[in-house]
């Protein structure tokens, strides 16, 4: 990526001149960390470019392959669906699984995220504490935090909630704390001016602003968290997942391919659905923010209509005839068509909540029972082994990097592209931005795992499949993300330029383009980052690296080298976090 | 209003109208031509269309009903590189600015060049050295070529409107627009604006189309003075003829009595 305000290389400068109008340089001297930032991104591009060629990821493989396809097609059809109760089961068992793991990390990011944020924490230790459990949850794999608890709770929807449930936190935590830190303060003042404690501060300022936001981050993780209860189901979590690993295991790739046919299909549906949920609340956050002037002067007049109001204080030189006016007026809000809609989605809710969390069939004594030796379980795990096996762990932990360069460069080969078109400003025309969301949206919903098994199959157990596997994979993201970054720039300044008499693509580059660089480079190193995560994930299909590693270690339970491959992975992911965080810093 | 049009008019609206999706009329039926050299300052309440006049000049809006006729082009059958190449003669300065703030000064004042340069350009070094010297010299115009290398987000909000005029300049352009150019300044930084673009525009004999709030400055700016109200072109005349009481009629409420004067023809 070039990125324009980084810095020039400096011209073969002849001395500065006396002055500086009549021979002023046309180019800034170059800032030590643009230049550092430049040298960065062009390393790491390199590398890219690098692991692309070292992986062989070209026609001639492809088409070598081409003959293990048909071969694959021919064992995979018919394809072999298991009864419709059964379909029902699993995906009731998955989606029970999923719901409940995504409601743990909300519940646990909420208290997480108010001690995140700065304008609600409590104190600056407070908030590095929370930041630190943020980084931590979000470093450590799903995976392998379903291997330490499949050892613990054994097989069951437990494992995987606690797994997915704890590793979203990295992400639902450090959302909900952005959320929070970009709240309008004014109404939370107001709340503390009226004497209200810190909770109430909470609940009453900062809880309504951000509540669309908590339910939108949270249909979002139930999205991801579906695509990776999947893939535990290869390490023991039951539902769709577990059932495909059986299957593909058993060389049953009838019965596999139509379970990961069905799984597709789940994802795409849930995707769909959280997508309209989600558009409706922000419109409807969005709408809220203009109506709610009127609505607030209305319900004053009324003496007090709103139901978040529980004692009404009688006004200083309230009338007896007004008081009594006010006692003869509802203090609830009227059952309007509005009120029973959003008490009807309520229950709704609840409803699939409470069915998750019993369809789950999580057992507190199961929980409570194994609690007991989790100090046991988890000796297991300590101290670190090398199993004698360091310089393979450390080969294929350098294949692991390697497939999630070489897939995200062919993830950003491909979102750009499709990104920019998606995106309403920069679409030749509104019809074609909508047909590349369609898109970006299904590509969003074919879980990589589903991609990984179909290219394990077509070019063999490796790194290929891996990597072609989540650079497609990616375009569903990193689309999305370019997109939504292209058409978050200042639109003024692109009018401005086109007022210049500049064309479409001279517009793009030099108005469009240099807004969204920044948001641009942090959404490429993000992708990176869960490149590196789920390119291990992968591994534990047969897509090359590390994961094939920590499969094998927690099978023969060697689960000293089940830590030493999580410290290593723990250790990469956290060196590219901290890559990304200076790359952001310095591209602004 | 005006049918017959001198030989040196440059900006002619016949009948135009503009309505947009909803039924507000923000533009209602207006004819009005400007000649070159002139200095026209458009005045009326927020939403009485002197944004959306000044963006059927270079085509940013085009007109439902009526023709918009600039430097001889009919702007609303204008398409592609004809629309472009008349955007070019046609400087443009917003009340926002609209600087790319990560970008240097000089690039943003650079991409004024873009009109008539071939491609996309991404990075200072892609505009050729002539350009960038060119650019220098606009910035050194506007007073702020120690300051060509900072972000342009780093600017006050005067400073960045001068590099808007400068990004303007950087067109070469026979018209210059702004669009309440000193709405967002406060009282000095507008008289420094003002005062440039009234410097800029009698050296290069522009013709300059400003559409501004203080009844004052366009009374000690323009050389005429064009009223707006709901759509409608309520007053034209020259400064001249006119009293500050008469002026501020265009902000009076609606159906107050329309003074006499309101009905004097321009030039």
């Amino acid at each position: 990526m070039t990125v324009a305000t980084a810095v020039a290389p400096t011209p073969p400068s002849p001395p500065p001149p006396a002055d500086p109008a009549t021979a002023p340089r046309t180019l800034p001297r170059p800032r030590a960390g643009g230049v550092a930032a430049v040298l960065v991104m062009t390393a790491l591009a390199g590398f890219a470019c690098w692991a692309f060629a070292d992986l062989r990821i070209n026609a001639a493989t492809l088409v070598d392959s081409a003959s293990n396809a048909v071969d694959f097609t021919r064992r995979m059809v018919p394809l072999d669906f298991p009864p419709v109760a059964e379909v029902l089961r699993l995906c009731g068992q998955t989606m029970a699984v999923v719901v409940c793991a995504t409601l743990l990390s909300v519940l646990l990011s909420v208290p997480v995220a108010v001690l995140a944020a700065g304008n609600t924490t409590p104190h600056p230790s407070a908030r590095f504490a929370a930041r630190a459990v943020i980084v931590l949850a979000r470093a450590v794999p799903d995976v392998v935090l379903a291997i330490v608890f499949f050892r613990v709770f054994g097989l069951g929807a437990l494992t995987g909630v606690l797994a997915m449930g704890l590793h979203s936190v990295g992400m639902v935590g450090k959302m909900y704390a952005d959320a929070i830190e970009q709240i309008d303060e004014g109404p939370r003042t107001a709340v503390r001016a009226t004497g209200a404690g810190r909770l109430q501060q909470l609940v009453s300022g900062v809880l309504p602003q951000v509540l669309p936001s908590l339910v939108a981050n949270a249909l979002h993780r139930l999205d991801i968290n579906l695509r990776i209860s999947v893939l535990l189901g290869f390490v023991g979590v039951n539902g769709l997942g577990y059932e495909i690993a059986g299957a593909l295991n058993a060389l049953n790739y009838r019965r596999g391919m139509a379970l990961a046919l069905i799984v597709l299909l789940l994802c795409v549906l849930v995707e769909l659905l959280s997508g309209t949920i989600r558009r409706a609340l922000l419109r409807n956050a969005a709408a809220g923010g203009r109506a709610r002037g009127v609505r607030g002067g209305g319900a004053r007049t009324a003496g007090g209509r709103t139901g978040l109001v529980r004692t009404v204080p009688a006004p200083i030189a309230a009338a007896p005839a007004a008081a009594a006016r006010a006692a003869a007026t509802r203090v609830s809000p009227p059952w309007n068509a509005r009120r029973v809609r959003r008490t009807a989605y309520a229950a709704m809710t609840l409803l699939a909540l409470a069915a998750s969390v019993w369809g789950a069939g999580l057992a507190p004594g199961q929980f409570f029972g194994a609690l007991g030796n989790i100090g046991r379980t988890l000796g297991l795990f300590w101290p670190p082994k090398t199993g004698g096996i360091l310089p393979d762990l450390l080969s294929d932990l350098f294949d692991t990097v390697e497939i999630a360069f070489a897939a995200t460069l062919i993830g950003l080969v491909l979102a750009l592209p499709v990104g920019a078109l998606a995106a309403r400003n920069v679409a030749p025309s509104p019809a074609t931005a909508a047909v590349f969301r369609v898109v970006v949206v299904l590509v969003r919903g074919i879980p990589e795992l589903v991609l990984a098994i179909v290219f394990v199959v077509i070019t063999g157990l490796g790194p290929v499949a891996g990597a072609l596997a989540l650079g497609i994979g990616a375009v569903g993201l990193l689309g999305k993300l370019v997109a939504d970054s292209l058409e978050e720039v200042d639109p003024g300044v692109e009018a401005a330029l086109r007022a210049t008499g500049a064309g479409r693509w001279q517009v793009f580059c030099s108005a469009t383009l240099p807004q969204a660089a920044p948001a641009l480079v942090g959404h490429v190193l993000y992708q990176l980052d869960v490149n590196i995560r789920s390119a291990t994930l992968l591994g534990i299909v047969g897509a090359g690296g590390i994961g094939f590693d920590l499969l094998n270690a927690s099978r023969v339970l060697d689960f000293g080298v089940v830590t030493t491959v999580l410290v290593l992975v723990f250790a990469t992911v956290l060196a590219v976090e901290l890559l990304a965080v200076w790359l952001r810093r310095v591209v602004r | 209003m005006a049918t017959e049009h001198p030989p040196d008019t440059v900006v002619r609206f016949d009948g135009v109208s503009k309505q947009f999706d909803s039924e507000v009329l923000a533009l209602d039926d207006v004819s009005l031509s400007v000649r070159a050299g002139e200095m026209v300052v458009l005045l009326g309440l927020s939403g009485s269309g002197k944004s959306t006049l000044l963006r059927h000049v270079d085509g940013l809006q085009r007109a439902t009903s009526g023709t918009v006729t600039v430097l001889g082009t009919d702007v609303g059958r204008a398409r592609g590189a004809g629309l472009r190449r008349l955007r070019h003669r046609i400087g443009f300065v917003f009340q926002q600015f609209h600087l790319v703030g990560s970008l240097t000064v000089l690039e943003n004042v650079c991409t004024g060049a873009l009109g008539r340069l071939r491609g996309p350009r991404l990075g200072l070094l892609s505009y050729p050295r002539t350009v960038r010297h060119e650019a220098l010299r606009h910035l050194d115009r506007v007073g702020l070529l120690s300051q060509a290398f900072q972000r342009a987000d780093t600017l006050s909000g005067g400073q960045q409107q001068r590099v808007a005029v400068a990004r303007a300049l950087m067109q070469r352009p026979q018209i210059l627009l702004a669009d309440e150019p000193v709405a967002s300044l406060d009282p000095e930084s507008s008289a420094q604006i003002m005062r440039l673009i009234k410097e800029i525009g009698e050296e290069e004999g522009l013709t300059v189309l400003c559409s501004l709030h203080q009844v004052d400055l366009a009374l000690s700016w323009g050389h005429r003075i064009i009223g707006l109200r709901a759509g409608r072109v309520l007053m034209d005349s020259p400064v001249s003829a006119l009293t500050r009481d008469d002026v501020m009629s265009v902000y009076a409420r609606l159906g107050v009595a329309t003074p006499a004067v309101l009905t004097a023809k321009a030039g």
